[in-house]
This record gives C-alpha cells, sequence and structure tokens, in this order.
C-alpha cells in the first residue's frame, strides 16, 4: 500500500521537487532565497501530506498536513524574515566551504544516502521517499557546519526535521497525532527560542557569526 | 494522581510571574516545590503498591522504572529550590539579578522540573517530545545572565542537543515503523508496555538501525562521549543551582529514555548488539574524562567532566547486564544524582565567595567556609568512588558485574579509568579545600540556605553508602525486573 501510495508519478514528482529546494538552499548565497526556499520545500512537504492523506482517507494526516503548511510555510519563515530584518543582517551569507564544493558535496550526500538506505536490503525500507529524506538530513547538517552565520544553523536543523518528517511519512504515514502534535509544538517553540538566542547573542557579540563563539575550550 | 503531579510545576510556574516582591516569589517557589516533592512521593508510593498507574487514556504511565526518575527529579528539584534561595538571593544582592530576572528564573526553574517529570511519565515514543523541551526551557535557563560565555555555552547546548535529537527521532520513527507491523496503527503501538511485551517480533536489522540511532541521540543529551562536546561548557555557565539540576537529574532523563528502548531492542537485536554498544560507548566516555579531569584548571568544568565519566559508569553497568550490572547502573543513576548535585552547590558556594572559578585562585576553604569545606572534602570523596560512600558501592557492584558476565577487558579498563581519576580529582579538590585561605577573602558562609539544601544530600550520600533500605532495595529490584 506505501508503494501504491508513494510510489505514484505525482508523489516522485513532489519528492524530487523537495530535494531541488533543498539545493536550493545549499546554492544560494542570499538569506531570503533561503529563507523563500525553506518555505516551498515546507509547502512541497504538506502537499506530500495532504496526497497522502487523501489515499488513505485519515482525517489525522489531513491536520499534520495543514499544520504543516501553517508552521512550517507561514509562521518559521515569517520568523526568520523578522529577525533578518530586525538585526538587520547583512544579507550576503558567510561560507566556510564556497558554493560550488558545496553543491558538489550535497550531489555525493544524495548518491551515499541513496546507496545506504538500498544496502540495508529490506524491501519495505528501500523507497525512494525515505532516501531523499535521508539525503535532506545529511544535507541540512552540512549547511549547518558550513556556514558561518547562526540563523543559518536553524535552517539547517529546520531541513533536518523536514527530512525526518518526510521520512516518517513515507514509513508509516507520520506518527500518531497526538505525538506529532507535540513534535510540531517543539519544533514552533524550538525555533522562537532559537530566535531569540540569535537576538541575544547578536546582542552580546555584535554580530551573529559564529566564529566568535570559540572560546570555551577544554 | 500523575495529572496532579505534572500539574504543581506548571501552576507554581505561572503564579511566580505575578509576583510583586522577592519574598513573595521566593516563598510561591518553595511552596510549589514542597508540593511538587510531596505530589512525587505519593506517586512513587502509589507505584510500590499497584505497580502501574495510567491515566489520560493511557498517554500519562508510572511504572517502577518511572517512578524511579520521577523520585530523582523530585528530590533533586526540591533541594535546588532550597539552594535558590540562598544563592539567587546572594546574586540579587550584589546586583547580578534583578528583581524581574529573578522572577524569570523561578518561572523556568519550574517549567523545567515540568519537563522532567513529563519524562518519566509520558507513556510512549511522545519521549521524544517531553526531553527536547526540556533543552529548551534549560537553554533559556541559560542565557539568563548576558555574559559573553553564557551565551556562547547556550548556543552550542542549543544545537548541538536538538541535531542529537533530531536523530533521536528517526530511532523513534523507525521503533514505531517497527512496532506498527505487529501491533497494526491503534494506540497500542504507542505503549511501552505492549511494545515491551511484542518486541521479540521486531525485525531485528530495524531495531539495530534504530538503536544505533537513538544511543547517538539521547547519548548526546545524556552527555555520553564522543558527542559530549557541549556539556562541559553548557553545565560550567548555567546558573549554579541550574547546573546541579542539569548533571544530576537531566543526564538521568536522558539515560532514561536509552534504557527505555534498550528494553525494546534488546528483546529484538539479542543482548550482544545492544550491550556491546553500550560498554563501547562507556569506555570512550571513561577515557575521555580522564586527560579532562587530571587537567582541569576550572572547578566547575571539573564537575561537568566528572558528570561525563558517571554518565559512562551507568551505560557500562547497563552493558554489562544481568541482575547486578543492572542493579549497580540504577543504583548509581540515584547515587550520582545525589552526590553531583551536592559537589555543584558546593562550588556554588566557593563561586560566590571567590568570584572565580579557577582551581588555582581557591585555597584553605576548610579554614574560610568550614562548612562548605568539610562537606566539599566528603562530596569529593564520594564523587570519586571511595567508600564508605554511596558511589563506592554502586561501582564496585557495576565491576562485580563485568567480572561476572565475562568482560573482563573492559572491566579492568573501567576499574584502571576510575583510579586514575580518584587521584586527579581528589588532588584538585584537596588544592581548593586544604592550605592557606586566599588574602582578602573573609571567613563565613554565604547563606544558611544553601548549607541547609548541602546537608540534605550530605545525608542520602552517607546513609546510602552503609545501609540501602529495604523498601528501596525492593523498588530497585522491581526496575531491574523492568529493565531485563
Amino acid at each position: 500500500m506505501s508503494e501504491i501510495v508513494l510510489g505514484s508519478g505525482i508523489m516522485q514528482l513532489l519528492i524530487s521537487l523537495i530535494l531541488v529546494s533543498t539545493f536550493l538552499i545549499l546554492g544560494s548565497t542570499r538569506l531570503y532565497s533561503c529563507v523563500r526556499a525553506f518555505g516551498i520545500q515546507s509547502f512541497l512537504l504538506a502537499c506530500v501530506a495532504g496526497i497522502v492523506a487523501y489515499s488513505t482517507g485519515k482525517y489525522d494526516i489531513y491536520v499534520v498536513s495543514i499544520l504543516t503548511l501553517v508552521i512550517k510555510a507561514l509562521v518559521i519563515p515569517y520568523i526568520f524574515i523578522y529577525i533578518i530584518r530586525e538585526i538587520k543582517v547583512k544579507r550576503e551569507i558567510a561560507l566556510y566551504v564556497g558554493i560550488s564544493p558545496s553543491l558538489i558535496i550535497g550531489g555525493i550526500l544524495v548518491v551515499i544516502s541513496y546507496y545506504l538506505i538500498r544496502s540495508i536490503n529490506l524491501i519495505e525500507l528501500s523507497s525512494f521517499a525515505l532516501s531523499a529524506s535521508m539525503s535532506m538530513v545529511a544535507i541540512g547538517l552540512f549547511i549547518m557546519i558550513s556556514r558561518k552565520k547562526a540563523i543559518m544553523q536553524m535552517l539547517g536543523i529546520l531541513v533536518m526535521e523536514n527530512g525526518l518528517f518526510l521520512g516518517a511519512i513515507s514509513l508509516t504515514y507520520g506518527m500518531p497525532l497526538l505525538v506529532e502534535l507535540g513534535i510540531f509544538f517543539d519544533v514552533l517553540i524550538g525555533a522562537l527560542i532559537m530566535g531569540i538566542m540569535i537576538f541575544r547573542i547578536n546582542r552580546t557579540f555584535e554580530s551573529i557569526d559564529t566564529d566568535m563563539l570559540k572560546t570555551l575550550i577544554g | 494522581m500523575i495529572e496532579y503531579l505534572l500539574l504543581a510545576p506548571i501552576i507554581t510556574s505561572i503564579v511566580c510571574f505575578f509576583t510583586k516582591t522577592r519574598k513573595q516569589v521566593e516563598a510561591v517557589s518553595l511552596t510549589g516545590s514542597v508540593v511538587t516533592l510531596v505530589l512525587g512521593l505519593v506517586l512513587v508510593s502509589q507505584v510500590y503498591l499497584n505497580n502501574i498507574i495510567v491515566s489520560w487514556t493511557n498517554f500519562l504511565f508510572a511504572d517502577t522504572l518511572s517512578a524511579f526518575i520521577v523520585l530523582i527529579v523530585s528530590i533533586v528539584g526540591f533541594v535546588a529550590s532550597l539552594y535558590s534561595l540562598g544563592y539567587m538571593g546572594h546574586e540579587l544582592e550584589k546586583g547580578t539579578m534583578d528583581l524581574r530576572r529573578l522572577r524569570i528564573y523561578y518561572g523556568l526553574f519550574h517549567i523545567f522540573m515540568f519537563t522532567m517529570l513529563l519524562v518519566g511519565v509520558t507513556n510512549n515514543l511522545g519521549l521524544w517530545i517531553a526531553i527536547e523541551m526540556t533543552t529548551l526551557v534549560s537553554a533559556l535557563l541559560m542565557i539568563l545572565y548576558s555574559k559573553k560565555s553564557s551565551v556562547e555555552a547556550a548556543w552550542k547546548y542549543m544545537i548541538i542537543c536538538t541535531v542529537g535529537i533530531t536523530f533521536a527521532l528517526f530511532g523513534t520513527i523507525l521503533t514505531y515503523f517497527a512496532a506498527v507491523k505487529i501491533l497494526g496503527e491503534s494506540g497500542d503501538a504507542l505503549n511501552w508496555t505492549s511494545l515491551v511485551s511484542v518486541a521479540d517480533q521486531f525485525n531485528p536489522t530495524i531495531m539495530k538501525i534504530a538503536f544505533v540511532f537513538i544511543l547517538i541521540g539521547y547519548g548526546t543529551k545524556a552527555g555520553l562521549a564522543p558527542m559530549h562536546t557541549w556539556l562541559p561548557d553548557a553545565h560550567s555557565e548555567a546558573p549554579t543551582p541550574v547546573s546541579a539540576l542539569l548533571s544530576g537529574v537531566l543526564l538521568n532523563c536522558a539515560m532514561y529514555g536509552i534504557i527505555r528502548f534498550y528494553t525494546i531492542a534488546t528483546r529484538s537485536t539479542g543482548a550482544a548488539f545492544t550491550s556491546n554498544l553500550l560498554i563501547i560507548f562507556g569506555l570512550l566516555s571513561l577515557g575521555i574524562a580522564v586527560p579532562f579531569i587530571l587537567l582541569q584548571e576550572d572547578y566547575k568544568r571539573m564537575l561537568a567532566y566528572s558528570s561525563v565519566e558517571h554518565m559512562g559508569i551507568i551505560a557500562i553497568g547497563i552493558g554489562f547486564g544481568g541482575i547486578f550490572g543492572i542493579f549497580g547502573a540504577i543504583l548509581h543513576m540515584f547515587n550520582h544524582a545525589m552526590t553531583k548535585s551536592l559537589m555543584f552547590f558546593g562550588a556554588g558556594n566557593v563561586l560566590q565567595k571567590h568570584d572565580t572559578k579557577e582551581i588555582f585562585h581557591v585555597s584553605g576553604l576548610v579554614k574560610s567556609m568550614p562548612y562548605t569545606g568539610a562537606m566539599f572534602v566528603i562530596g569529593g570523596l564520594a564523587i570519586t568512588g571511595s567508600p564508605p560512600f554511596s558511589i563506592f558501592i554502586s561501582e564496585f557492584i557495576i565491576l562485580a558485574a563485568g567480572f561476572l558476565q565475562g568482560h573482563i577487558i573492559a572491566a579492568i579498563l573501567f576499574l584502571l579509568f576510575i583510579i586514575i581519576i580518584f587521584a586527579g580529582f581528589f588532588n584538585n579538590v584537596s588544592k581548593m579545600v586544604f592550605g592557606e585561605p586566599k588574602a582578602g577573602v573573609e571567613k563565613g558562609e554565604v547563606s544558611r540556605w544553601t548549607l541547609g539544601a548541602m546537608a540534605i544530600l550530605l545525608v542520602f550520600v552517607i546513609v546510602l553508602g552503609v545501609y540501602i533500605p529495604p523498601s528501596f532495595y525492593r523498588m530497585i529490584m522491581k526496575v531491574v525486573e523492568i529493565v531485563r
């Protein structure tokens, strides 16, 4: 059943588009474009959840889909834009790894995730959606370590979270509603608190470059 | 019953935000923590009589293992709020805090208590939600002082633990995936009890991957090496009562998550896989703690690394397995919570008196602060595992389990590491405690509240070293039955 829904053409297309949006974040040097790409990615995820809900006829998943749309595609991007505006971050992202190497590494991570999922050698695990989800987790992690701005680390975590959401949908049609609600709550509060911290970092260090945060050692 | 326990800290926290004066906020906080402690003890005794209580259509659940966590949280939480009266009061008098921040501190403190209690009593895979909530609240507590170092520590803590916990979520999803196949998509796939009863039918490959992710994820939160890098920063930069809660209680909460999944995964994959992983991570944590404790210059960081060490010991105990190993590990969770909180409280007193965290700049504590100094020495002896204190008993049981279960090399390494750590740790403590007091340090204690809090913990440290009450023993045996 899982394969019927998630293997359908439209689903494949959506999942590929989600991967493309991940690469948009990886390949952009402007903060606003990154946030926009994240919004698009969350919107596409909501579509995936919507289609799964429609084809399984479960109301729970509709709720999850709508929450994804509201929280991840609207509220969280708004939080980002608010932060960028309020603390007047330079719009360019400082990088530890340049754009072209980043994109190449992103590609390599996708290939590795694909083979990793394949090598587990369980039919039900080897779906396209799960390898896409693994690559998003890996790329999210890579974004966190290769970008200098604290705000990009926050974005990286949220990309990882989106990847796991895709994984959960493709494996089990999501977690039970109560758990799913709790996860949304945590993600939202987490984004808010990270926002507060970024403000605090900006006020204390007069910059949000994580280069400054290297004094506590040993 | 469980919902009252959860409600108490929430109400306390809300009331704290609406108080007007220092007296009021302190009275509210103290009353709230007494109520929480009493309700916690009532819950523990009910679980002791009935074995399992559920409420809220199975969403909340307490068996003896949960009750054990609730016991630790409520005792240390109560003592920490007692300590806060003295410590935070002094900060207020010094002017490093204002009344607004004090209100925020107490408000967040009780929300933090709520999240940790929730970790213990959530019935299901929703454990993840509770553990993530603890990270969020405690990170806010850390940036209470807007010092550069605390902001840095809080950001590292938040980022590293959130990433770690994301991995744990993946492990949770995989476990749920394995469970749904057997249990169907009913609510039953959520309950610990139903998960454990059918865990032997779960697909072992999936459970192996799930356990690795869980161990890395919650292991990050529990401070197991090599994911421990946030821990010394966070624990040394937080306000002292919070450091005690982080080290003594929160690490145990994360360890509780690992133990829960260990019981499920072991039934599916066989004991060898999970045990070996736990022993490897545990030994690594012990090994990494050794040089950092020996060469440490900051006494709060030294205590933090000692927490890494002790979490490693608990992981090793669970990994050795058998009745002895698990009994030792569970007892060690309790002993470590009490002793480490005692040490952090002592360190907090020293910090307020000397305004420095450098070991080198502190000496003669026995003369300048006789009570703190004496309790700090006893705590230092206890935490390094010297007889006749409580930690000696649990470490000895774990060591015996290692030899009994045939993990000879691991047990020898374990012994070697704790001996070196004993020497290094106690060398540093004796530098601080003995000798002549530094010039300019007046004789006298900072506050009576802080001494009272330490004395309560000292009772546990000393008594449990020579005598384990029969009811406490039976409680731990019940926990062992659940974990095995």
